[in-house]
């Protein structure tokens, strides 16, 4: 910037001194130099916004497009079968170009020693206890795309890639003719029906039995706390258990013999694929989640098996320790503890703020608590989430499962991190946000519209609720929208007080009270920081962390977008009423 | 550690079924059948190492008892005593034997010792990048390079590629050290057994979970760590480990680590607080029979470990008198 300053001043100095002067107060006084500056770090910080966002979107948005697949036959006879995942340039060691043809070494020579190697994705890791494999190029005796290998998404162990060797139905053998014949597509998807039945058989009815078997049980502990081991009501719960459970295990051996039967068919429908060396596999068909033919697809295929991948990705539960399947309870949790700390925080947000505006005497004390307040933004999260830990959930929580849920001890109900708890640390951790926020947009609404409300006769709440606080209801959004942001993207605290790394079972279900806030969730921060960091397979995981982190970023801002409209909403309903 | 392990040495000379690549699960071990009337809720707090491994089972033991509710939480094997104590975990899984310190801890609140389940078996693996042409290192070595403290015995400190004998571009690059951050077990058992509880440099990045420990070692050419090796990808090798200098090296792979040869193999546990004398309640119990049965050994190797041998799996079950 001084550089550019200097040659605006150049052809000033060269003529006369005294212009040259005022010309240079000239140029500060109009502010050129702050002027850029402002303008330079505007452009920065827009620059590393949009390339941080390039970065994420384009890894995420290209992570289900499906590949091709490539057998790689190596000079040494080494047959590679995988997808390619990258490329980079390499030193080959002097021992490995002593063994390369003379024509090789001249060219790696000519590109001042530095040779190509691709890292294949091979799938198969029960077959090779592999997932990848380096080739270089140098190593290649020739490339191919068969169009018959297929590329398998399984239920476990990861893809495989390979060829379909043969299908079963009910124990027959059928050929493979290709997989979009109708048997091949009749029986996965009866595999898949059954799969759904057999699921919905277990959460459903055997999971009532389970649950009702355990609140009889509970019952009974509950008298035996409560009325002592040798009273007759605890004799009296005793066979009201045997009796009950004898109704609950006729329940249960029907559904399971019912998921039994199921399982069998399941057993008869098998599907065998081989590896490109020709070693056997044999799934049940109900394991095959999607194959294509990655070779020999058209671009309408191509965009179905992406939109399939996107499809599962959002509604399904995750598989395999969470690198593969879909995220579905992780969406839901973020959104359920989102949603619920807005609840708490902007009612606590709204109400401090108008007594500290509105009715508290202006002092010391105020000015010191309102300090206070702005302090608390400045705590680092992970304070709040220790201070979540020790006080709600182990003295708060502690103290609820001592008077309501004695029955169940030791195992904790609410004595531990859970969705409510969570949802209250963030409260804590965003509030100052919102009471700031509010206490602006309070003291921003015009004093003579509160003269003219109470000189019409208003009392200081009527002022206050029907002229105050509506025109003031945009800032206030703004405020919660700022909390709603800052809390949907926070991870360091809840990993103290909620949430875990697997937790399919959504806070809501089917069973009395419906609403379980005791129940520990999945994050999606958290997922990325784990998928990224824990995950057995770090090169598989790693797009998965893009994908995940494309669809955080796009949550919060549906999240964000919707406030912005509501907010624009109620300005324009109070635009005209103004003075 | 090493009076344990001989009962693996012996364990595994009667299951030997290891291959060179995809490894078998001990056909001795039973297979899991489900029982009615499990229901509730389990909470596992512990080892990081054992985070995905912990997963696969609850998936797999979720398949079994669909309305059972499994709640993983793994941030090193140091969370697991406090969890355990306070009573927020019913499993608190560990890559490194308690301490006695933490033990007693625990008997202080109950009355009795933790129970240990030895549930997999782990080879601790040196990495390097996959370019890095070193063939193999004494734990003397290993020692000099992690610790400043050198209790095995180095004679001097070493900071470069070149003092392990490397040639070339790699002589004069300096060692770039990756480990584990000190809540996790793995430290605590690297340190133990390759460092005779010598103290860390401070120069060793400390990495949040075992897998960021291989992805910096991908991206750093000059780098070394330790994590397990089923954490290895294509971007890493192992090295091969000798116990002493000048001692035969050996691969970190599971045929070495039954034999007893590679030198820092380690069980992974679960702990449990199960009283003496009384069989714990069905949910914990039917959870222990799943990981210690076939299928749940599968999942060992799923996750790139190793499998129990039977026998030891049954010595196991028994202590909590389980079948």
């Amino acid at each position: 910037m001084s550089a550019m300053a200097d040659t605006i001043h150049m052809p000033a100095e060269t003529s006369a001194m005294s212009t040259a002067t005022v010309r240079r107060t000239d140029m500060r006084s109009r502010g050129e130099p702050a002027l850029w500056s402002l303008g330079g770090a505007l452009a920065i910080g827009i620059i590393m916004i949009l390339g941080f966002l390039a970065l994420v979107f384009s890894n995420g948005v290209a992570t289900f497009i499906p590949k091709p697949i490539i057998v790689v036959t190596g000079i040494d006879g080494t047959v590679t079968a995988g997808e390619p995942f990258r490329s980079e340039l390499f030193k080959p060691t002097a021992e490995e170009l002593a063994a390369l043809s003379p024509e090789w070494q001249a060219r790696i020579k000519d590109a001042n020693g530095y040779a190509n190697r691709t890292l294949y994705r091979l799938g198969n890791f029960d077959i090779y206890g592999e997932d990848f494999r380096w080739v270089p190029d140098f190593a290649v005796a020739k490339f191919e795309q068969p169009k018959n290998l297929i590329f398998v998404e399984r239920a476990e162990w990861g893809p495989f890639v390979g060829t379909v060797k043969s299908f079963t139905i009910d124990g027959a053998e059928q050929a493979f003719t290709g997989l979009g014949a109708t048997a091949f597509e009749k029986a996965h998807a009866d595999a898949r029906d059954r799969a759904a039945a057999i699921r919905k058989l277990e959460r459903g009815q055997i999971g009532a039995v389970n649950h009702e078997l355990e609140q009889e049980r509970l019952k009974v502990r509950k008298v035996e706390i409560s009325a002592g081991k040798t009273s007759a009501a605890y004799k009296a719960a005793q066979d009201n258990l045997a009796e009950v459970s004898v109704d609950l295990q006729r329940r249960y051996d029907a559904a399971t013999a019912d998921v039994t039967k199921l399982r069998e068919v399941d057993a008869r429908n098998t599907l065998t694929l081989a590896e490109i060396g020709g070693r056997e596999k044999t799934i049940p068909f109900s394991a095959l989640v999607r194959a294509y033919a990655a070779n020999d697809l058209s671009l309408a295929q191509k965009v179905g098996v992406y939109f399939s991948r996107w499809a599962e990705f959002l509604s399904d539960e995750p598989r395999e320790a969470n690198t593969e399947g879909g995220v579905f309870p992780a969406i839901f949790g973020t959104a359920a503890m989102t949603l619920l700390m807005v609840l708490v925080v902007a009612p606590f947000g709204i109400l401090t703020a108008l007594y500290l505006r509105e009715y508290a005497k202006q002092g010391r004390l105020v000015a010191f608590v309102r300090i206070s307040v702005n302090n608390l933004a400045g705590v680092p999260s992970i304070v709040y989430g220790v201070f979540g830990l020790g006080f709600f959930a182990y003295v708060l929580g502690g103290s609820i499962d001592a008077l309501f849920y004695p029955e169940r001890l030791p195992n904790p109900t609410f004595g531990t991190g859970g969705l409510l708890w969570s949802a209250l640390t963030l409260s804590l951790l965003t509030v100052p946000v919102v009471i700031v926020a509010t206490e602006e947009a309070l003291a921003a609404v015009p004093r003579s519209m509160r003269e003219g409300s109470l000189a019409c006769g208003a009392s200081k709440w009527q002022t206050i609720r029907y002229i105050v606080l509506p025109r003031a209801m945009p800032g206030v959004m703004t405020g919660i929208i700022l909390a709603m942001a800052r809390g949907a993207g926070e991870v360091a605290p809840l990993m103290l007080v909620g949430v875990v790394k697997l937790a399919p079972e959504l806070p809501i279900d089917g069973f009395f009270p419906y609403v379980h806030l005791e129940r520990s969730f999945m994050h999606l921060g958290f997922h990325i920081f784990d998928v990224g960091f824990q995950s057995r397979n770090a090169e598989a995981g790693k797009p998965m962390v893009f994908v995940t982190t494309v669809l955080l970023i796009a949550l919060v801002t549906l999240v964000n977008a919707t406030a912005i409209i509501v907010r624009s909403r109620l300005k324009k309903r109070f635009a005209g009423s103004q003075f | 550690m090493l009076k344990n392990f001989a009962s693996l040495v012996v364990a595994a000379g009667a299951f030997a079924a290891v291959s060179a690549h995809a490894l078998e699960v001990d056909p001795k071990l039973k297979d899991y059948k489900k029982s009615a009337g499990v229901e509730g809720a389990l909470k596992s707090v512990g080892s990081d190492t054992l985070n995905n491994l912990m997963t696969l089972w609850a998936e797999g033991f979720g398949k079994e008892y669909p309305s059972v509710r499994i709640e993983i939480e793994g941030k090193g094997s140091g969370t697991a005593p406090p969890a355990m104590i306070g009573g927020t975990a019913q499993f608190g899984p560990m890559s490194r034997p308690m301490k006695s310190g933490e033990v007693d801890d625990f008997e202080k609140k109950y009355g009795y010792k933790p129970t240990a389940l030895r549930v997999a078996v782990d080879s601790l693996a040196v990495f390097v990048n996959k370019d890095n042409p070193i063939k193999c290192l004494s734990l003397t070595q290993v020692d000099a390079i992690f610790s400043r403290a050198r209790k095995k015995g180095g004679k001097e400190d070493i900071k470069t590629w070149g003092q392990l004998g490397l040639t070339g571009e790699w002589a004069s690059k300096p060692i770039s050290l990756y480990g584990r951050n000190s809540a996790s077990g793995t430290y605590g058992y690297f340190k133990e057994v390759a460092m005779g509880d010598g103290d860390y440099k401070d120069s060793v990045k400390e990495q949040p979970g075992s897998s960021a420990v291989v992805q910096g070692i991908a991206s750093d050419k000059f780098a070394i760590g330790y994590s397990g090796e089923g954490y290895k990808t294509a971007d890493v090798r192992t090295v091969p480990l000798s116990a002493k200098d000048g001692a035969t090296c050996y691969e970190a792979n599971a045929e070495n680590a039954y034999a007893g040869d590679y030198p820092i193999t380690r069980f992974l546990y679960i702990y449990m607080n199960a009283k003496p004398g009384a069989k714990p309640e069905p949910l914990r119990a039917e959870f222990v029979k799943y990981v210690l049965s076939k299928q749940g050994q599968m999942g060992v190797i799923k996750d790139g470990f190793y499998p129990i041998p039977s026998a030891i799996a049954v010595q196991d079950l028994k202590v909590l008198g389980l079948e």
